[in-house]
Parts: C-alpha cells; structure tokens; sequence
C-alpha cells in the first residue's frame, strides 16, 4: 500500500528493488548491508521472487550474472570488502554488459563500525566503469535502488548501489508504493557471442565501454535539472560546498544559520562524475570546500575538472588537510573542518560554531570500558580457553608456543582480554592460510615453534576457508584448524548457511557437513566434538595440535543469541574462596566483582557452566540447586 | 519543530527496540523522523547508542553535540558517556541499574558516583531502577520499554504514550504483550506526579 513507513536504509532499498520489478536476488551477509537481503526474503513468497544466500560475494554476483544474461531482473547484496572478492567477475562484467538488469548493492563503513577496512566503493566504480548511485538517506535509497534497475536496463550495464552506514542502518519514514505482482516472465538465455569474454571481444567492447562513461556522466549532469538528488543551490558569497552522500545532510545542518552565503553541490550520482554540472558549479567560485567520508574520491574529480580547465579556484577538503582522511563524519566534524577551510579563505570572516550542551567534555568522569566481547554463554569462549589450556600444557612440555590465527566472525571477539587468543586476523577465509604461512618459518621448521591454530567459523569456512584446507593439505602444512561450528551466520543477523539444511527461503537443503569435507580434502585427522566439556575440549586440542600434518576439530554448539540457554550459575558465597579465576580467565560478561566482593553472576548468564567447570572450589552451582 | 532523543545503553538492553519504537510512535503522531542505530558487532555487549531525531527541520541522522533534548540512558555509564549530546535545557531518563563490564574496570566503576554526577550535571534527571521495575513486572528485560513509558509519562516526548502503546502492541507478539502492557504501565505510574514543563521542550 502506498504511503510513509519507518524503514531502515536496507529496508528500503529492499522495497525500492520490488517494486522495480525484481525477481531474482543473491548475496553474502556481511554488516551494513544483511537487511537487505533479508527484507527481500521474508517477501518473497508473496511477490514471486527467487531469493538465496551465495557462499560467498564472488558466488552471489556470478549467480546474478547468471540471472541477468537470462533478462532477470537481479540484485545481489555484500559489504564493501565482500565486492573485493567478487571483483574478479565484476572487472570483467563491465565489458559485457548484462541483459534484464542487475544492481550491485555494497555498503561502506566509514568509522569502520564492524568492518576491516574504511574503502571505498566509489573508486571502485572508476576502477571498474560501473556507475555508482549514492544516496544519502534511507528515502534517497528507496527512489535510487528504482533509478539503479531502470539505468541497468536500459544501458545494458551493471549499476552499483553504494550506502554507507548511516544510510543502511537509519531508519526515517518512508514513501513507499504499492508492488504490483512482479512478472515471471524472463526471456531466458539466448545463446550470443557477446557473453563469452575473450582477448578480442575485449578489445571490440572496451572503447564502448568508455564511450558509455561520457554518455552517463553527462545524463547525471542533467539530473541538477530536476532530480531530488542531484542538486545546486546558489549563494551570496564566492565560496561553494560539495558534498556526497549523509556528509550533505551534516553540512546542511553546519551552515544551517549561514546556508543562504554558501553555494552547494550536491551529487547522488557518484561514478561517473557529473562534470558538465560539476564545472558549471565551479565557475565563479573562488573557493569550494568538499565534505566526504572516506576517499577524497569527489575533491580528486573537481581538482582534475579545475586543471582541465584552468579554473582559478582553490579547493578544500581532505588533501590540504582541512578535513579528517579518515573515521566517520557527523555535523560537528564538518563544522571543524568548514572552520578550517574558512582559515585558509582569508577574506571571510564567517564562521561555524557548535552548539554548547550541558556538560563539557572535563567534566565527565572516568567510565568503564566497555569493549565488545563475545556474549556470556557463547561457545567460542569454551573452545578458545580450551586451546589456551592446552597450548600452555605443550609449552610447559616442549617450550614451543603455538600461533593463533583467526579469522572474521563473532569469534574475532576472541581477541579481547583476558581470552587473547586472535593472534592474527586478516580477512575472511585467511586464517587457514595465514597459519599454513607461519608453519614455514625456519624457525617453526627447526621445531622451535608449536603447530600453527587456525580458528574459522562454519559460515566462513564455506565462504573462503575450503581452499585454504586444499592448499593445506596438498601442501601438507602442519596447521590445526579448529572449527567453531554455532551452526549460523551469527555476526551479521543469523543467517542460515550450507552447513543447517535450510535455504535462504527456508526449504530444505542438502546438509554439507563440515567434517566430511576435511575428511575428503585429505586433511589426516578429523574430529567432531560439542563445545560443552572444557576438559573433552582440552584433550581434543592437544591431540589436534600434537597430530603431524593438517588436523582438524570441528566444534559443534549453539549460539547463545538465537537458542536460549538453560539454566543459570549462581555464586555460592560460602564456598567461593574469592580466588577470582572465573572473573580473569573468561571474560564472561555475566560475571563481574567489585574490589573485595565474591564474583557475582548477572542475569544475562545463559546457562553454559564454563565458569562452573573452572571454578576450584566448586564454588559456582545452578540456581535451581543453590535454591 | 525538530526533538532530538539519544538512547544509550549496552549491546543485548534493547536499544534498537526503544528507536523503532520511537520512531514509529513520532511517525503515527504525525512528525517526519530519522534514526541512526549501532547495528553489528559493537552490540556485543558493547556500548551502543540510538539517535532519533523527530521533527520537520531534521537533516542528517546523528545528533550534534550539545543538542539533544532527551537523554534516556539504559545504564548509568552510557548516560555519562553520552551527555556531551544533551543540550543545556535537555531532560534526562536513566535506569538506575548498573550493568558491570566483566575484565576490565568493574574495581573502578561505581554506579553510584556516576548517578550523582548526572543528578548534578542535569538537576531535572529521572532516575529509577527501570531493570528492577521491569523484572517485578514479569521480565527484566522489557527495562527499555519501561524506560520510554516513562518518559512518556513524565511528559518528555512530543507525542502522547497512547501512540508509544499503539506501536508496542503491534511490534510485540502476542505472548509477551500482556508483560509488557504491565511494565509499561507500571512505569507511567513510577513517574506519576513528575511532570516537565512545556517551556523545557525545544520550540
């Protein structure tokens, strides 16, 4: 039904890409961008539309293609590392071209909030001749997914939708349409030389493929015509502002008192850039000032428009240092930096100021840190103590001291004091070949170093882990991969995987077991253990660690955030010697004591009884046996 | 008309819950809205914050600095953290129950001391052990709910707890709407003879 809704960013584009028709949708979690995705699939059934989860980003846009070349209508959805992997068949694809039409969703991070990297997908449009829309709130977002399937049709081109946090994870009311039953109707795959890419296709199709960037550079340099997101207003001074993305929303409200002195550009089409509008913005100007997160992707594009064409204009923003280069903006960020700018632009006397709260910052007292840590029950906890316990058995025992590779996942979390058992951690599926890496150390080579660990979860182990175990083993590296199987995709919202038996729509699947595929790449031992004995985990770990060769445990448990826990451990005051170890070994975030105080255990305690097991005196029971 | 409202609280409090809910009670009472929200691994049980950001004149989703009206703080240390967003003349909500970090700091953290700081850095500040409430009333984990009756209670919304009620019931099932119609109204009567003048809200 047509009308305003509170949606999230990703929501939003999940309904802009209905109601435009969509019929197939792929993609790989990963945060920002899951909600997408999951939006798309809990509307599936009731619009006909094919939804599933790739193992991997690279996977999801093949899939995709696959869709696209057939005249579907298809979106695939990942985080912006996730577009790293899928890059090798995105470069090509932009030659090719696509049928039907397929939009490419990637969300950024700047901060990063839960990411590894502040990159950004703009360049990767320039990088690869694929436009990029960037809209900068959730209603932007809605209307540009549309505009993002409507360009792909008609150019025969791939578009990418780039958010950034702000704009996948901030919820605002919505406009939104009525979607009308979407057409199963596609044309189907018609056999053509032009989907085989080849030396010499290349060749014929790259000039094209240039030729079609001057084409849509000069549409988006029309949108300034009538679009609601690509803008120019004029003002009173010889200073202008440019802005992508929610950065134009900070300057608006910046310059709020002095928005009448100040021209200002804003841009929703990011790649290919807007010269024509761009370079009309810029005459007259003796000074423009660019505010945006991430790459001086935009500052680059006036800094060149202002050489090509000789202009006499100073620009501002990231390169002459009045702007961050880095972490994410927010308006007072972009009043410093506005400030900066007006100090370089001496003739203005105008400035920002911020506003003045309640408290200023001398006056807050020093509070706890509160750094994420794995949830209390989790039985990543269990599993990396249990290593811990056992590599300092073996250190005690021969002197060597393993490595602990890790990987990305809720088990990252791993890291965190008292635990410190993430060593390494580098990208998704790395830490089995990271591991394999330090195993060829002279050092490690003359035994001086223990095995090499090599911690994965099940969701990651099929994105990108299964070559690392092949290389592995053909290689016959001495790595002990430790699987730590909660049977989801915990981080980015629970998604299922082909290790549950379940699809994205939720039919049943074929269960691809874990075990039985490093069983059948050869890795010499493999065992399956649950995660709930400390001291079974323990043997478990040493024996994995003392094998010769590849070895592998896959340890099995839920996730404590979707499977309630039973139970609940309480302190037995009289008992506990206040020795304290449960409270430095795990990191539990259930339990905590003051000073002198005994360990005491709060109600977020799911019920796992790890600190149960560790505790010397027995001292930490049931609550139903205490009672 | 533009009410800025920052919620702060741990990872697992129900902070996105208590932004969806505002969001779209402001919605039904008729204001444009715009959240931001700490989605992903921050939310393990780390700190987390909501900007809801109500009112026609709102631009970006995040709070400047020194400019929200309301300050609701699911645990005392996140209160504090975050009241360099509360404006001079903002009100403040904040649940008396501490939620003490495991490792690291928890000798040098007493709830207590931040209590006061927040009483005097904002003397019209409600404080109340909403954790307490909510578990009395069935589940302590509905604190969040109780926390916004109360501010709605307290007359520090710009929209009636009526609308708060209509969105609740529609986004809680079935089975733990009777628990949290208990807390929520439980936690109207807890602030019942508190009541903020109009002359506090922005505009």
């Amino acid at each position: 039904m047509t009308g305003k809704r509170i949606l999230m960013g990703n929501e939003a584009i999940a309904f802009g890409a209905m109601k435009a028709g969509l019929q197939i949708a792929s993609g790989y979690p990963g945060t920002p961008s899951s909600e997408v995705m999951e939006t798309i699939i809990s509307h599936a059934e009731k619009y006909g539309i094919y939804a599933e989860w790739a193992t991997n980003e690279k996977v999801a846009l093949e899939t995709a293609v696959g869709a696209a070349y057939s005249g579907a209508n298809t979106i695939v959805t990942m985080k912006q590392v996730g577009l790293n992997v899928a890059s090798d068949p995105l470069m090509s694809l932009s030659y090719m071209g696509i049928k039907g039409s397929l939009v490419i969703l990637v969300s950024d991070d700047p901060g990063p909030h839960s990411s590894q990297t502040e990159q950004d997908t703009r360049a990767f449009g320039n990088f690869s001749n694929i436009p990029v829309l960037d809209p900068a709130t959730p209603q932007e977002a809605y209307d540009m997914t549309k505009l993002a399937f409507e360009l792909s049709h008609e150019l025969e081109t791939p578009v990418i939708l780039r958010t950034t946090t702000r704009v996948s994870h901030g919820c605002e009311d919505v406009l939104i349409e009525d979607i009308g039953p979407v057409s199963r109707d596609i044309e189907g795959f018609v056999k053509d030389a032009r989907w085989a890419i080849f030396p010499k296709l290349t060749a014929q199709r790259h000039p094209l493929l240039e030729e079609l960037q001057v084409r849509m550079s000069d549409r988006f340099s029309e949108y300034f015509k009538d679009s609601s997101f690509n803008y120019i207003t004029k003002g009173s001074s010889k200073i202008g502002i440019a802005a992508s993305s929610v950065s134009a929303l900070y300057v608006k409200e910046a310059i709020k008192d002095s928005s009448d002195v100040f021209s200002f550009f804003k841009a929703g089409t990011a790649y290919p850039f807007p010269e024509k509008a761009a370079l009309d913005f810029m005459k007259g100007l003796t000074d423009l000032i660019v505010v945006e997160e991430l790459d001086p992707y935009m500052e680059e594009q006036f800094l060149q428009i202002a050489g090509k064409y000789h202009l006499d204009i100073n620009i501002h923003g990231k390169k002459n240092g009045s702007f961050p280069v880095s972490g994410e903006y927010d308006v007072d960020v972009v009043i410093d930096g506005i400030n900066r700018a007006l100090d370089n632009i001496i003739t203005e006397n105008i400035r920002l100021s911020h506003s003045i709260g309640a408290v200023g910052p001398e006056d807050i007292p020093p509070l706890p840190v509160r750094a994420p840590t794995l949830c209390a029950g989790c039985m990543h906890r269990t599993v990396f103590y249990a290593f811990k316990k056992a590599a300092a058995k073996m250190k005690k025992k021969t002197g060597t001291d393993p490595v602990f590779s890790g990987d990305i996942g809720c088990y990252t979390l791993g890291n965190a004091r008292p635990l410190n058992m993430v060593d390494t951690c580098l990208c998704m599926g790395a830490g089995i070949s990271v591991a394999a890496g330090l195993s060829r150390t002279p050092e490690y080579m003359q035994g001086k170093k223990a095995k090499q660990v090599a911690f994965i979860g099940d969701s990651t182990f099929f994105h990108s882990g299964i070559a690392a175990v092949v290389s592995a083993v053909y290689n016959n590296a001495d790595i002990t991969i430790a699987v730590l199987d909660n049977r989801t995709t915990a981080m980015t919202g629970h998604q299922p995987h082909p290790g549950i038996g379940l699809t994205a729509m939720g039919s049943p699947a074929k269960i691809i077991d874990i075990a039985e595929v490093l069983k059948s790449c050869g890795v010499g031992m493999v065992k399956t253990i649950e995660a709930d004995e400390l001291d079974k985990c323990m043997d478990i770990a040493t024996e994995a660690m003392e094998f010769e060769g590849p070895s592998a445990v896959v340890f099995k448990g839920k996730c404590v955030a979707i499977c309630k826990g039973t139970g609940q451990y309480v302190v037995d005051e009289d008992k506990c010697t206040n020795c304290k170890l449960c409270i430095k070994q795990l990191g539990c975030p259930a339990i905590f004591s003051i000073s002198s105080g005994t360990p005491v255990i709060q109600d977020t305690c799911s019920g796992c009884g790890l600190c149960a097991q560790i505790c010397p005196a027995n001292a930490i029971v049931l609550k139903e046996v205490a009672q | 008309m533009k009410f800025d409202i920052l919620i702060a609280g741990v990872g697992g409090q129900g902070v996105v819950l208590a932004s969806r809910l505002l969001a779209t009670a402001a919605m039904d009472a008729g204001f444009h809205v715009a959240t931001a929200e700490t989605i992903g691994m921050a939310q393990r049980e780390g700190s987390v914050t909501s900007h809801v950001r109500i009112g026609d004149d709102v631009c970006g989703s995040l709070i400047p600095q020194g400019k929200a009206d309301l300050l609701i703080g699911l645990e005392p240390a996140e209160a504090a953290r975050n009241i360099l967003f509360l404006s001079k003349d903002g009100n403040m909500v904040v649940n008396e129950h501490a939620i003490m970090p495991s490792t690291q700091g928890s000798d040098e953290y007493d709830p207590e001391k931040i209590l006061s700081f927040l009483k005097e850095s904002c003397p019209q500040t409600i404080t109340a052990d909403f954790t307490g409430l909510a578990r009395d009333a069935g589940t302590y984990k509905a604190a969040n709910v109780a926390m916004i009756a109360a501010s709605a209670g307290a007359g520090l919304l710009p929209f009636s707890d009526e609308y708060l009620w209509g969105v609740l019931e529609k986004m809680i099932p079935e089975k733990y709407r009777e628990v949290n119609r208990r807390v929520f109204d439980r936690a109207i009567e807890s602030v019942s003879g508190i009541s903020v003048t109009e002359s506090n809200k922005d505009e």
